[in-house]
C-alpha cells in the first residue's frame, strides 16, 4: 500500500467546515491587527512606498532588489540573529521549525484542495509523503527545543531583554501547539495502524503512540479531541501575532526590506524644509519617516543593542533601546489623542518622552546600528532629536562652546586659522 | 621660494602639482599631542617620496562634531566652504589621520557635491609598504632598548573599524611597525571594537569621572597586559591616555604612525623622547 493519510482523517464534515470558519476568524482578527499598526506608521511622513512598485517589470526588480536580497539574508538565512552563542541557536532551531511547519501547513492545504478539485492531483503520499512526515516529524522537536529554551530564558530575565505578561501566552502556547501536534499524530497513528514505512516515517509520534494503551475506539475519540485543541491554538496563535512580540514576524522583514543601515550617514536638512515646517528636526512623532515608525514596532525589545552601547555601559541615561521603546509609546500616544480629536494632547518628543541628557550620551558609535537584527536605526533618531534641542538653544556648557568656535574660527578649539600650521614649525630643520 | 622637497609640509599653494591632499583636520592643527601624529605622517610620507600638499590656513573643520551635536546648517556651512576650497584646488585623493574627518570627507560630503578618494592613514601606509617604499629595517629592533616597549595591543576606532570597514590596513602596519613584537587584541576588536567614547560631539563634553566610557575602554586594552596602546584617532589617542591614567597604568598610547616612524628610526634626536609615557592632550 502507498504510505499516505487522510488529511482530515477521523475529523467529521460539520467539524471540517467549523475548522475553516474558525480559520477565516483568527485570519481576520490578524489582519484586523496588522491594519491597526500600519495604520499607526502611517502617522509618519511619506516614504513614497508606491513608487516601488511603479514602472517596467525591470524597474521595479531593479528597486526591490536590494529589500529582497536583505529580507533573504537577514530574516531568512537569519544572518543578523547570529553571534549570540546559544540565543541564536535557539532562535534559529525556532526559526527552522517554525517554518518547516507553516509550510508543511500549506503544501498540505494545497494538496487537499487539489484532491478536491480533481482526484488524480492528490500528491501527499508515497516518497513524497514519507520524506513530509518525516521533515516535518524531525523538524517539530527544533521548534520545541527553541521554544524551552526561551521559556528557560523568560525565568532567568536577563537584564537587556523586554519582559511582558503576554511572552509567557505566547512561549507556552508554542509548546502546546508543539506537543498537541505530536499527540495528535501519535493518536492517528494509534487508530489508522499504518505499517511499513508509513508508520516509521514519524519516529516521534510512533514513540508517542507507543506510550498510549489505547484501543483503536479510544484513540479515534481522543484524536478527535486533541485535534481540535491542537486546532484551536493554532487560531489563536495567528490571531495573537499583532498584539504580541510574535509581530516581529512581520513588522521585522517588512522593515528589513526598506532600510539598508549605511552607517555613517545622516539625512540633510535643508533651508527650504524649515522654512516651510517652521521647526529644525523632529518635535513630535509624525516628523518621521513611515519606515521609521515601523522600525519602532520592528524592535522585538532583544537588548542587543543596549548590551552594546558604552553609553548604557557607563551607568548615563540612555539606553538605545530604551529611546526605541519610548517612541514607540509616543505613537501610540499620538494616535490616541488625534483619534479622539485631541491634538493638544499629542505628546512632545522632547522632555515628555525622551530628556535631553539621554540625547546628549550618545557617542554615536553606531554599535546599536550595527548589531540590531531588524535594523532599526537608533542612532538616526537620537542625532535627529539632537537638531531639534540645539534648534531651540538646548544645548549650553562646553560642547555649545565648542560649536560657536567652530562657527567663529573654523575650529573647536577657537584659535585662528593663521595658527594652522604651527605644528609644522618643529619640522623645520634648525638653522 | 624653495622647491616642494625641502618644505616641510607644503601647502596646495607651495606645491600645486601635488597628488594627494593630506587633510590634518583641527586636532593636528591645534593640539599639542596630536600635533605630534602631523608630525610622524609628514616624516613617513617624505620618507616615502609621496607628492603632498597641506591646506593649511584655508582648511576648516569638516564639522563632523557639529553634524552629530545636531547643529546641521553648522555643518552645512564648513561643508560647503571646505568643499569649495577642495574644489579650487582640483583635490581629487585625500588622507587623514581622523577617522571623523575621512567619514565626513567621504559620506557627508558626498550628500553636497563633494566626492573625493578618502583614505585613511593607516590604508595609505599600507600601500605604501606593500610598495616597498617604506622598508622596514632589518631584523634588530631599533628602539629596542625602549622602556614599555612590551606588547602591543591595537583600539579600534569606531568611525574606521565599524563605520567604514578598515581594520585590516591598521594591523598590516602594525605588523611592520612592531616587528618580532605581538598584538594582542581586545575582546571587542574590528567591527565589534568599543567606543572610546569622544565621539558624536561629546569629545567637548564633560563627563563624569565615574562614567567615564575611556576608562571602561583603557581598562579592556590593559587587560590584555600590553604596554603599548595603539590607535588610529586623534580622539582616541586622548580619551586612552586619560583612561590609561585613569586606570593608574603605565602604558603608551601612540597612533599607528607614530609606531612606525619609532620603527623606521625617523624620529629626529630632538623630538620628545618617545618612552615617555603619553601626556593627556593639552584640550
Ligand atoms: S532596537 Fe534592535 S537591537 Fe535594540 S532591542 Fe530593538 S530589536 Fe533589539
Ligand atoms: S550610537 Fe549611541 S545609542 Fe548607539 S550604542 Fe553608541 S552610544 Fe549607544
Amino acid at each position: 500500500m502507498t504510505p499516505t493519510r487522510e488529511t482530515f482523517g477521523n475529523i467529521p464534515l460539520s467539524s471540517q467546515l467549523a475548522f475553516y470558519a474558525l480559520a477565516a476568524a483568527s485570519m481576520a482578527v490578524f489582519a484586523w491587527g496588522v491594519y491597526r499598526r500600519w495604520k499607526l506608521w502611517r502617522l509618519g511622513t511619506s516614504i513614497n512606498a508606491r513608487d516601488l512598485i511603479t514602472g517596467s517589470l525591470a524597474a521595479v526588480w531593479q528597486k526591490v532588489r536590494g529589500g529582497a536580497k536583505r529580507v533573504a539574508i537577514d530574516a531568512g538565512a537569519q544572518q543578523r540573529v547570529r553571534g549570540h552563542g546559544l540565543g541564536t541557536v535557539a532562535h534559529v532551531s525556532l526559526y527552522v521549525g517554525f517554518m518547516a511547519l507553516f509550510v508543511g501547513t500549506v503544501l498540505l492545504e494545497t494538496d487537499n484542495v487539489l484532491s478536491h478539485l480533481w482526484h488524480g492531483l492528490k500528491f501527499h503520499q508515497g516518497a513524497y509523503y514519507v520524506a513530509y512526515e518525516f521533515t516535518l516529524d524531525v523538524l517539530g522537536l527544533l521548534f520545541l527545543l527553541g521554544t524551552l529554551f526561551f521559556l528557560g530564558r523568560r525565568l532567568v530575565k536577563p537584564p537587556a531583554l523586554g519582559h511582558r505578561a503576554t511572552d509567557w501566552y505566547v512561549l507556552l502556547g508554542f509548546l502546546a501547539i508543539g506537543v498537541t501536534g505530536y499527540l495528535v499524530e501519535a493518536l492517528r497513528i494509534l487508530w489508522q495502524q499504518p505499517t511499513g514505512l508509513g508508520a516509521h516515517c514519524s519516529p516521534v509520534g510512533l514513540w508517542l503512540a507507543g506510550w498510549l494503551h489505547l484501543g483503536e475506539a479510544e484513540a479515534r475519540h481522543s484524536h478527535f479531541l486533541v485535534w481540535w485543541i491542537h486546532s484551536f491554538l493554532v487560531f489563536a496563535f495567528i490571531a495573537s501575532i499583532p498584539f504580541t512580540r510574535l509581530f516581529h514576524f512581520i513588522a521585522g522583514p517588512m522593515h528589513i526590506f526598506l532600510a539598508k543601515n549605511v552607517l555613517g550617514v545622516m539625512p540633510p536638512v535643508t533651508m527650504e524644509e524649515v522654512e516651510a515646517t517652521g521647526r529644525v528636526g523632529p518635535a513630535d512623532i509624525r516628523h518621521f519617516s513611515q519606515q521609521q515608525l515601523l522600525s519602532l514596532d520592528a524592535c522585538m525589545e532583544c537588548g542587543r543593542c543596549e548590551e552594546v552601547c558604552p553609553a548604557f555601559a557607563t551607568a548615563k541615561p540612555l539606553s538605545p533601546k530604551r529611546v526605541v521603546q519610548d517612541l514607540k509609546g509616543a505613537m501610540e500616544k499620538t494616535a490616541a489623542a488625534l483619534a479622539a480629536g485631541k491634538e493638544s494632547e499629542v505628546p512632545a518628543l522632547h522632555e515628555a518622552t525622551i530628556a535631553a541628557e539621554t540625547l546628549w550620551s550618545c557617542t554615536a558609535c553606531n554599535a546599536c546600528v550595527n548589531t540590531c537584527p531588524v535594523r532599526v536605526d537608533q542612532l538616526t533618531f537620537i542625532l535627529t532629536l539632537r537638531r531639534h534641542l540645539v534648534a531651540e538653544g538646548g544645548l549650553s556648557g562646553t560642547a555649545a562652546t565648542a560649536l560657536r568656535r567652530m562657527q567663529s574660527n573654523g575650529n573647536p578649539w577657537g584659535l585662528p586659522a593663521t595658527e594652522r600650521t604651527a605644528w609644522t614649525d618643529a619640522l623645520k630643520p634648525k638653522s | 621660494m624653495s622647491t616642494p622637497a625641502e618644505l616641510t609640509a607644503p601647502t596646495v599653494k607651495e606645491n600645486p602639482s601635488f597628488e594627494i591632499l593630506y587633510w590634518v583636520g583641527c586636532a593636528a592643527s591645534y593640539d599639542r599631542r596630536a600635533q605630534r601624529v602631523a608630525r610622524a605622517m609628514v616624516r613617513l610620507l617624505r620618507h616615502a617620496g609621496v607628492n603632498f600638499a597641506i591646506l593649511g590656513k584655508e582648511e576648516k573643520c569638516t564639522g563632523d562634531s557639529a553634524r552629530r551635536l545636531g547643529d546641521e546648517f553648522l555643518f552645512q556651512e564648513l561643508a560647503t566652504a571646505n568643499i569649495e576650497t577642495l574644489n579650487k584646488y582640483h583635490v581629487k585623493r585625500i588622507v587623514a589621520h581622523c577617522p571623523h574627518c575621512v567619514n565626513a570627507l567621504l559620506k557627508d560630503y558626498a550628500q553636497f557635491g563633494g566626492h573625493y578618494e578618502v583614505v585613511h592613514h593607516t590604508q595609505l601606509l599600507a600601500e605604501l609598504i606593500r610598495a616597498g617604499k617604506l622598508p622596514a629595517v632589518a631584523a634588530a629592533d631599533v628602539n629596542s632598548g625602549n622602556a614599555g616597549a612590551g606588547d602591543v595591543t591595537y583600539h579600534d576606532p569606531c568611525y574606521l573599524a565599524r563605520v567604514n570597514g578598515i581594520h585590516e590596513a591598521p594591523r598590516e602596519v602594525l605588523a611592520t611597525a612592531i616587528g618580532g613584537r605581538s598584538l594582542c587584541e581586545m575582546k571587542r576588536n574590528r567591527a565589534n571594537t568599543s567606543c572610546c567614547g569622544a565621539g558624536g560631539g561629546r569629545m567637548w563634553m564633560e563627563e563624569d569621572p565615574k562614567q567615564r566610557v575611556s576608562t571602561q575602554r583603557a581598562g579592556e586594552a590593559l587587560a590584555t597586559g600590553a604596554k603599548t596602546v595603539a590607535t588610529g584617532c586623534p580622539f582616541c589617542l586622548t580619551m586612552m591616555s586619560d583612561g590609561v591614567a585613569a586606570n593608574g597604568a603605565e602604558a603608551r598610547v601612540l597612533d599607528i604612525a607614530e609606531l612606525l616612524v619609532e620603527r623606521l628610526g625617523l624620529n629626529p634626536p630632538a623630538a620628545p623622547a618617545p618612552s615617555a609615557p603619553a601626556t593627556p592632550a593639552s584640550s
